[in-house]
């Protein structure tokens, strides 16, 4: 994929922390949540990183692809209509459902590893492709529940979507370590199942143990166990990208870069 | 951050000289100012204010806790200072600059009042010609100083002014306001503050632009009169597809902590 | 244009399952059979809690003005009127205003303003 091979390490943008992302040195590309701009309408902050030359690419949470209902291509059209106006060279969303029964979780909630539904994604994920400009990645989500009578673990699931549709991946290792603490699955299983050639970028965010569960709050800082499983993808395979997503209790602009940096250290250790 | 101590024994807190400065809008702009300064907030390009996740909590004052308080919900620059300025804390710093003499309750000043110390002597000069005139001199002065009104700060309070001395750029927005100059640079230059974001806080229509260059004395309230603003909620824009409608992606994050 | 395997019977299956766990999760609806009941307690509630901070960021003053109310109010509102598909969080927040007012939990005229001095 064109412009993809090496976006370097990234952060998520947030209007929150906009001075900050234009400040901090390091910072090789970013990631926007596509609601949350107006195509006409691009934030300064965004706009000046894109005439510095910073790759931006948008990140949708509300396709709801893995849901029952077929996608709204108006939320398709949003999309693509946002990567055209930043020259994003790709779009993503999640593996998930958001609605259904007529009501909205406002969440990314995990859908059945079954047969059924991974026909009914590969129906949503192509529409959604044929109506977009540019190549798609899907990323894995954190589930706290487990559906019952699932037919293929995460990583074939993904493997198969990717077999039909050709989408790409954007791989979480949070939401990786996240099941693993909740719904004891298999990290290194995962990434023996997925097709790694498949994958565009990776997630890393923070989260917090609350009551016995790991939550993928986003808000925290990352622990170094996530890191743990960035260390271990990277040993498998070069990742084009990798981001720091943070939504929530930003720290100090210090504290970010250090986070960053940490990353990268993970990143660069792989290096021939 | 004390000023030093005058004759009486006077000593002012940074916030209490942005006050006697220039009203509770100049006070609720130095205590953002501080946390500001200890990295306790940030603000966006929008002038989105939002508080540093720091483990320490960090206001020292009523006033700073305030506002670290409404920047954690996130709120605009001016709406931050509004807050403030409106608070109870605010009312309460008032009260003890109140007590401590330092200010007044003032009285506004009728432009007439020149007309009525004329009228008095006037009635001084025909007082030469019928004596019952005099009688009416001290009355009509009286009226006059009546309407002469007197300022918010006293004598006091501004003699304790006098000894405030810019040191640091705390001090400078205490002294000059967010929309000041010192020695032709921009205050809000010092916090890297984008022009755009300290021109949302109104100011009075008759207020000079205060520099260093001039004396730097008592000016208008910086949040003025009628601050107009329509409220607007939190800065990010959250516009098409109602799938996630915070301002930051609510993609992946399992409700803040724990869901209790 | 559809995927041959993709039959209207597994959409709708598909439809019929996940609506009874969002029914289950944000709508007190009975718990559907197979899940860890444990889990769909932790998954409510913290699909609630991130409801709820949504709302406040979006409505800071109401949270404020009520107070420790917000949160036992706030909760009692989400379960009564879950957020329907296609609506918008602002609305949400919006919603839960006037149904904070209609409850007689806000009041409808605003307090009074406190005047400040002005310089002369």
């Amino acid at each position: 994929m064109a412009g993809i091979t090496d976006l370097g390490v990234g952060i998520g943008w947030r209007s929150e922390i906009d001075l900050t992302v234009e400040r901090l040195p390091g910072v090789d590309f970013v990631e926007v949540v596509a609601e949350n701009l107006h195509i006409g309408r691009l934030p300064e902050s965004v706009t000046l990183l894109l005439e510095r030359g910073v790759p931006v690419l948008p990140h949708a949470v509300s396709l709801s692809l893995g849901g029952a209902d077929e996608v709204d291509l108006n939320r398709v059209e949003h999309l693509g209509g946002i990567a055209e106006a930043v020259g994003a060279p790709m779009v993503s969303d999640h593996v998930c459902f958001v609605r259904a029964g007529g009501l909205d979780s406002g969440h990314l909630m995990p859908v059945p590893r079954t047969k059924d539904a991974l026909d009914v994604l590969v129906a949503n994920v192509e529409l959604a492709q044929r109506n977009l400009p540019v190549p798609l990645a899907l990323e894995n989500v954190a589930a706290l529940l487990e559906w019952p009578g699932g037919e293929l673990t995460e990583g074939q699931f993904l493997a198969e979507l990717v077999e039909r549709t050709d989408c790409w991946l954007l791989v979480d290792v949070a939401n990786l370590y996240a099941n693993a603490r909740n719904i004891g699955t298999d990290p290194e299983r995962f990434l023996d199942e997925i097709p790694l050639e498949r994958l565009a970028y990776v997630h890393v965010a923070g989260g917090v143990e609350h009551g016995g569960v790991y939550h993928d709050t986003h808000a925290h800082a990352v622990l170094p166990e996530v890191l743990g499983v960035l260390d271990e993808l990277c040993s498998r395979v070069k990742p084009p990208g990798v981001l720091l997503e943070r939504d929530d209790n930003y720290p100090s602009d210090t504290e970010i870069a250090t986070e960053l940096a940490a990353i990268r250290a993970v990143v660069d250790k792989h290096r021939g | 951050m004390v000023t030093p101590m005058t004759s009486q024994g006077t000593q002012l807190t940074v916030e209490q000289v942005g006050y006697l400065t220039a009203g509770p809008g100049r006070a609720a702009e130095t205590a953002l100012a501080r946390l500001l300064d200890a990295g306790l907030v940030r603000v966006s390009r929008e002038g989105l204010v939002s508080a540093v996740h720091l483990s320490n909590c960090g206001a020292i004052t009523p006033l700073e806790a305030r506002t670290l308080s409404r920047a954690r919900t996130g709120a605009r620059f001016d709406q931050v200072v509004r807050s403030t300025a409106f608070s109870t804390e605010m009312k309460a710093l008032h009260q003890d600059l109140l007590d401590r003499r330092l200010l007044q309750r003032p009285r506004h000043r009728n432009p007439a009042w020149g007309f009525s110390l004329t009228l008095a002597i006037a009635l001084f000069l025909l007082g030469f010609v019928a004596a019952e005139f005099f009688l009416a001199v001290p009355i009509a002065l009286l009226f006059a100083l009546w309407q002469r009104g007197r300022r918010a700060v006293t004598r006091q309070g501004r003699q304790a002014l006098l000894h405030v001395s810019a040191t640091d750029r705390v001090h400078n927005v205490a002294v000059y306001g967010f929309c000041g100059k010192v020695n032709r640079r921009p205050v809000a230059d010092e916090f890297g503050l984008p022009q755009s974001v300290v021109k949302m806080l109104p100011l009075k229509k008759h207020r000079k632009r205060q520099s260093s260059s001039d004396g730097g004395g008592s000016g208008c309230s910086s949040c003025g009169s009628g601050c107009g603003t329509s409220s607007c909620s939190s800065g990010s824009s959250c516009s098409s597809g109602s799938g996630c409608s915070s301002g930051s992606s609510c993609g992946g994050g399992c409700g803040g902590g724990g869901g209790d | 244009m559809i995927d041959d395997n993709d039959s209207p019977a597994a959409r709708e299956r598909l439809a019929a399952a996940q609506a009874e766990l969002l029914n289950a999760l944000l709508a007190n609806g009975p718990a559907p059979a197979g899940f860890d009941e444990q889990r769909l307690d932790v998954e409510r509630r913290a699909l609630l809690s991130k409801r709820r901070g949504i709302v406040r960021m979006l409505g800071p003053a109401v949270a404020d003005e009520l107070g420790e109310r917000f949160r036992p109010l706030f909760d009692a509102y989400a379960v009564a009127h879950p957020r329907r598909a296609g609506s918008r969080a602002r609305e949400d927040a919006a919603a839960f205003a006037e149904w904070c007012r209609a409850a007689g939990e806000l009041p409808v005229k605003r307090k009074a303003r406190w005047k400040f001095w002005q310089s002369n």
